[in-house]
């Protein structure tokens, strides 16, 4: 009798590990596609009329007001953020070639190692290419002095260190291999 | 003399859009404040305004910026413009030109008004001691006018102005342009009036400094003979080009630059001063007539108990924070300028009517982040810090451009003066009556009889 309930439990046990992993894949590559395309992301200030609330229609001053409106384009890109940017641009430890590259390969890497993991293409190599991204983040961090941000990168680094470990478990991928 | 002028200038046009808009006025309610401007698809099918400009100065320059604008859009069209200096002429003809425009130019008003047949309106912005002879004569050839501030510099000129405005029923405009910007639009109805985040009113303070300036010259070439400048009231060229400075010509700085703010007191407190005291003199500069500064204090009757209201202008210093008309109550203060960078709401600490958290949910004012209070009092009987608001709204169009446009939306019947003669001949009058405090030395009594022409 043991054993059919030792097997149903490691059934259940498997399953549990599928889904966790399921669920920790999921979170990293929402993570990676959405931090890759706000790269491209801007506020645009567009003037629009002031609206009376009471009628719903133009305040009859016929004022502005400059509401801030997000729109994503290619021209938007900008992979560091400037204030980051400045501050690696006297770092002597970090060449402004490796900064420029960085900078324009940071935001497709996280677009195409989320997606590749969403779709289950290569999971290992997409976590894999996301772990090097967040250390790589990290080295950066660690020399301008950001001890919070290098916390939060190091989280990340542990999830994805933790879906490895986990990487067995995959089911629902395009590929299975690597 | 005038009667044939006049039928000549009644034609056919002319009796379509008087038509027109006397149709288009009876339908109008009153437009006041709070009344909603009538929409634009309501606009007659009055073709282009034909209009003159008198006046090719500073301001007549000024103005033409959204004159042009308004042309652009096939509002109106300006067929002439007169000035008696030739180099102005020449200068707003070819700026007029270089937008794309033809118009007609005149020395004077007198030809202007002779030759061109098919005008509808005027815009006057010659120095103001002409005001008067230019706006009488323009209204009582069947012109509706705009003019520029001051009305006049005598309020004997600025009473015929109404007086003519009512005897020939054309519509007589005064440039004090701020009562149709949006922005004070919006203000004083949305958050004096609606939302009364000032609470009562207890004082008002407004000013206008400005750095030392050199008086306008001349090109060499350009100037005007002895004669010309005779003919048109002036002793020389310099007179000529800071008529502002001189009396019997303009009204000094506190007629040039306090008009406007002066105006503000009245319109945005609801009622017209009752006395003024006042100081100035003329300290600094040796070759003008009037005061180079003044400070004024009007005492206004509200329903709750008296305002008072000070007003400076300097011109010798920039210092101050430049110019804004400013609004105290015991729950808020408003500060207001034409410049938005200098406008700004203060909430007083003891302030619960009003709901703030709904005005900035409404888009009506903006928190602004202000640094951390200093904990230490100097005194103990310090308020605690104010808080701080932005106006965020804005309008795109140049300062005067609202005003002219209202002047010609009234043309058309789609519209009623913000500002008609005999509402800012009361503004006016207690702007002539600090000048003469000054000269008096003593506080001065004013009733409302006085101020209604």
């Amino acid at each position: 009798m043991n054993v059919p309930n030792d097997n149903k439990n490691c059934e259940t046990c498997n399953c549990d590990y599928t889904l966790a992993f399921l669920v920790l894949r999921l979170w990293l590559a929402v993570r990676a596609i959405l931090t890759g395309l706000e790269k491209y992301g801007a506020y645009q200030s567009v003037a629009m009329p002031v609206i009376d609330p009471t009628t719903g229609q133009p305040d009859s001053s016929g004022v502005m007001i400059n509401v801030n409106i997000k729109h994503y384009a290619l021209a938007n890109y900008s992979g560091i953020p400037a204030a980051l940017k400045d501050k690696f641009a006297y770092e002597p430890l970090l060449p402004k070639f490796a900064v420029t590259l960085f900078d324009h390969v940071l935001g497709p890497a996280f677009i195409l190692s989320g997606i590749m993991l969403l779709l289950g293409l290569g999971t290992r190599l997409s976590l894999f290419v996301q772990g090097l991204i967040y250390v790589s983040l990290t080295v950066g961090l660690i020399l301008i002095g950001r001890d919070d941000g290098i916390s939060w990168l190091g989280i990340h680094v542990a999830l994805v260190a933790f879906a490895l470990i986990l990487a067995r478990h995959n089911k629902l991928a395009l590929l299975k291999k690597w | 003399m005038v009667k044939p002028f006049i039928k000549s200038l009644i034609n056919r046009r002319e009796f379509i859009g008087t038509t027109a808009a006397a149709g288009a006025g009876l339908l109008l309610t009153s437009c006041s404040n709070e009344s909603k401007p009538a929409p634009a698809a309501k606009k007659s099918a009055l073709s282009a305004i034909n209009v003159g400009l008198v006046g090719y100065g500073m301001e007549g320059g000024v103005l033409s910026e959204s004159l042009m604008n308004l042309m652009n859009t096939g509002d109106i069209k300006v067929v002439a413009l007169c000035d008696i200096w030739d180099y102005a002429r020449k200068k707003g003809k070819n700026t007029y030109k270089a937008n794309g425009f033809e118009v007609n130019d005149y020395e004077n008003y007198e030809d202007m008004l002779s030759k061109e047949k098919d005008l509808q309106a005027v815009i006057v912005a010659v120095p103001d001691f002409w005001h008067a002879p230019i706006t009488n004569a323009c209204l009582q050839a069947g012109l509706h006018v705009y003019c520029e501030k001051m009305m006049s510099n005598t309020l004997d000129g600025a009473r015929s102005m109404v007086k003519t405005m009512r005897d020939t029923g054309k519509l007589l405009q005064i440039g004090h342009q701020r009562r149709s910007n949006p922005r004070y639009l919006f203000t004083l109805n949305r958050l004096l009036h609606q939302a009364n985040f000032c609470g009562r009113l207890t004082a008002a303070q407004a000013q206008w400094n400005r750095a030392v300036a050199e008086d306008f010259g001349y090109p060499k070439h350009s100037e005007l003979s002895a004669d010309k400048l005779a003919k048109y009231g002036y002793k020389d060229m310099h007179q000529f080009r800071n008529w502002r400075w001189f009396k019997g010509l303009g009204g000094g700085p506190l007629s040039d630059l306090g008009a406007h703010q002066i105006d503000i007191f009245n319109w945005w407190l609801g009622v017209t001063a009752k006395s003024v005291v006042a100081s100035g003199g003329l300290d600094y500069y040796k070759n003008h007539d009037w005061y180079d500064n003044a400070m004024v204090i009007y005492e206004f009757p509200l329903a709750e108990g008296v305002a008072r209201a000070f007003y400076q202008v300097q011109t010798t210093t920039s210092a101050g924070g430049g110019y804004f008309e400013m609004f105290m109550g015991d729950e808020g203060t408003i500060k207001m300028s034409e410049d938005p960078s200098l406008c700004a709401i203060y909430r007083e600490a003891r302030a619960t009517a009003v709901s703030w958290d709904d005005l900035v949910a409404k888009n009506y004012v903006r928190v602004k982040e202000t640094p951390a209070a200093d904990s230490a009092k100097v005194d103990v009987r310090e308020t605690a810090q104010l808080q701080q608001y932005e106006i965020p709204v804005f309008f795109n169009k140049p300062p005067h451009q609202p005003h002219l446009e209202n002047f010609f939306n009234a043309i058309r019947g789609t519209a009623k003066l913000n500002c008609p003669a005999d509402e800012a001949f009361r503004s006016e009058f207690i702007i002539h009556k600090a000048n003469e405090a000054i000269a008096a030395e003593k506080k001065l009594a004013i009733t409302p009889e006085d101020t209604e022409a």
